[in-house]
C-alpha cells in the first residue's frame, strides 16, 4: 500500500516537473550586422557563419555540420569548408561534396545595411 | 591494515572529484565556461592545480570504477547469488553509464574546441533516440537552446548520483581509509604539479578534433554508421551485459563473456583508429 502511494505521488508530480523542465525560453531570431564592406571573393568568418562576397552578391553559409552538429572551419587554401568531427567537405556555398553528412549546409538571410557599409545577416531562433 | 580494493580507491577518487569539483565550481561560469575555464587555468591563483586534480581524480574514478566491477564479478561469479543481490548488482551496474557522462560532461563545460564537438554530437546522438531523444535531450543537454546550464546541472548531479549510489546504496557506509585517502591525496597532488588537465582553443582545430579518450572509438565509427546505432546501442552493449551477468544461466555465461570480450576487442581497435588518424 506504501508503495503503492509512493509510485501515485511520483507518477502526478512528475507531469508538472516534466512540463515544467521541457518548457523552452523563447529565443527571438537575431540580426548580426557585419559593417565592413567587402569585394567579390572576399570574406568573413564569424563563430556562426561565413559571409562570401560573391558576384552575385552577399552569402551567409552557416557553420553548422548538417551531421551532428560540430563547427566547421573554411579553409581558404582548398576554398572548401571541413568539418573537424568527422571530416565531412563542402564547397564555400555549402553545397555537399563528401562524408558523413550528406545535406548541404544552410544558408541564412543577409540583406544590405541602409548606409550601405555592410550586410545585415539574420540568424533564425 | 586490509589489502586495498579498487572499490575502496575508487571511493577516494570519487571523494576527491566532488572536493575538488566544489573548489573549481567557485570560479567557473556556466554563461562564459570557456573563459572561465582559462581564467581558472590561467590566472587564478592555483586554478590550475584544482582543475588537474579535478581533471585526473575523475578519469581515474572511472578506470577504478571498471576495474572494480571486473573485480567483483570475479569475486561472485561462482556463487549462488540471491535474487536481491542480482537486482542490487544490475542496479549498481548503471553507475558505469552515470560515472561516464559525468566525465564526459566535464569535458564539454570547458567548452574548448574539443568540449563544443563533443557537446554538438552528443546533443545529436541523444535526438536521434526514437520518441525518448527529445525528451532526454530536454533533460540532460538541451546545449544548443538553453546553453551549458542543465549539462552543468546534470554534471552536478551525476557525481552526486555515483556518490550516493557508491555509499547509501552499495555499501551503506563510506568505507575510506584515512591512510588510503592521505596517500591518494598525495600521490594526485604530485601528479597534477607534472601533468595538467588539458584544454585547447575554441577554434583551435582546423582539420581535426581528437574528442576525449573514451569517446574516440564512437567518433570513429560515427564517420561510418548510423548515429543511433553506434552513439547509443553500441556503447549500450557492455553496460547491459554487464548488467544482466548474473541473471545469466551458467551455460551461457560464456556468451555474455564473448560479447564483452568481442566488445572491448572491437572498441580497442576503433579507438586505436582514432588516436592515429591525423586528418
Amino acid at each position: 500500500m506504501k508503495s503503492a502511494l509512493f509510485w501515485l505521488m511520483g507518477a502526478v508530480l512528475s507531469w508538472p516537473l516534466f512540463s515544467f523542465i521541457d518548457r523552452r525560453r523563447y529565443r527571438p531570431p537575431r540580426e548580426q550586422r557585419i559593417s565592413m564592406k567587402l569585394k567579390p571573393g572576399q570574406f568573413v568568418v564569424e563563430p556562426e557563419f561565413v559571409l562570401f562576397q560573391t558576384v552575385n552578391g552577399p552569402v551567409a553559409v552557416s557553420r553548422t555540420c548538417t551531421h551532428l552538429g560540430c563547427r566547421i572551419n573554411y579553409l581558404e587554401d582548398e576554398k572548401i569548408f571541413l568539418c573537424p568531427c568527422h571530416q565531412s567537405r563542402f564547397t564555400s556555398k555549402g553545397r555537399y561534396i563528401s562524408g558523413p553528412a550528406r545535406k548541404d549546409l544552410v544558408t541564412f538571410r543577409v540583406s544590405p545595411m541602409e548606409d550601405g557599409q555592410g550586410v545585415t545577416v539574420y540568424l533564425p531562433a | 591494515m586490509k589489502s586495498i580494493t579498487y572499490g575502496q580507491l575508487g571511493t577516494v577518487c570519487l571523494l576527491l572529484s566532488i572536493i575538488t569539483g566544489f573548489v573549481v565550481g567557485y570560479q567557473y561560469e556556466v554563461a562564459s565556461p570557456f573563459v572561465s575555464t582559462t581564467a581558472i587555468e590561467a590566472t587564478l591563483p592555483f586554478g590550475w592545480f584544482w582543475r588537474s586534480l579535478h581533471f585526473w581524480t575523475s578519469q581515474a574514478f572511472v578506470l577504478l570504477l571498471v576495474l572494480h566491477i571486473v573485480d567483483a564479478w570475479n569475486g561472485i561469479k561462482s556463487r549462488n547469488v540471491q535474487r536481491q543481490a542480482k537486482i542490487h548488482w544490475t542496479l549498481i551496474s548503471l553507475s558505469i553509464p552515470l560515472a561516464v557522462f559525468a566525465l564526459f560532461s566535464g569535458y564539454v563545460l570547458r567548452f574548448d574546441g574539443t568540449g563544443q564537438a563533443a557537446g554538438a554530437i552528443a546533443e545529436h546522438l541523444l535526438l536521434a533516440i526514437p520518441l525518448a531523444g527529445n525528451g532526454l535531450n530536454r533533460l540532460f543537454m538541451a546545449i544548443s537552446t538553453e546553453g551549458l546550464n542543465r549539462l552543468y546541472l546534470v554534471h552536478i548531479l551525476a557525481g552526486a548520483a555515483c556518490w550516493l549510489a557508491g555509499t547509501w546504496y552499495h555499501t551503506k557506509t563510506v568505507r575510506v581509509n584515512s591512510v588510503v585517502f592521505c596517500a591518494a591525496t598525495v600521490f594526485f597532488c604530485l601528479f597534477c604539479l607534472f601533468i595538467r588537465a588539458p584544454i585547447d582553443l575554441p577554434q583551435g582545430h582546423l582539420h581535426l578534433i581528437h574528442g576525449p579518450w573514451f569517446f574516440l572509438g564512437i567518433q570513429e565509427l560515427l564517420r561510418n554508421f548510423d548515429p543511433l546505432a553506434v552513439g547509443i546501442v553500441f556503447p549500450a552493449v557492455p553496460v547491459v551485459t554487464v548488467a544482466i551477468l548474473p541473471w545469466v544461466k551458467k551455460r551461457e555465461i560464456k556468451i555474455a563473456y564473448l560479447v564483452l570480450l568481442l566488445w572491448t576487442f572491437a572498441y580497442s581497435v576503433v579507438t586505436l583508429e582514432g588516436i592515429l588518424r591525423s586528418g
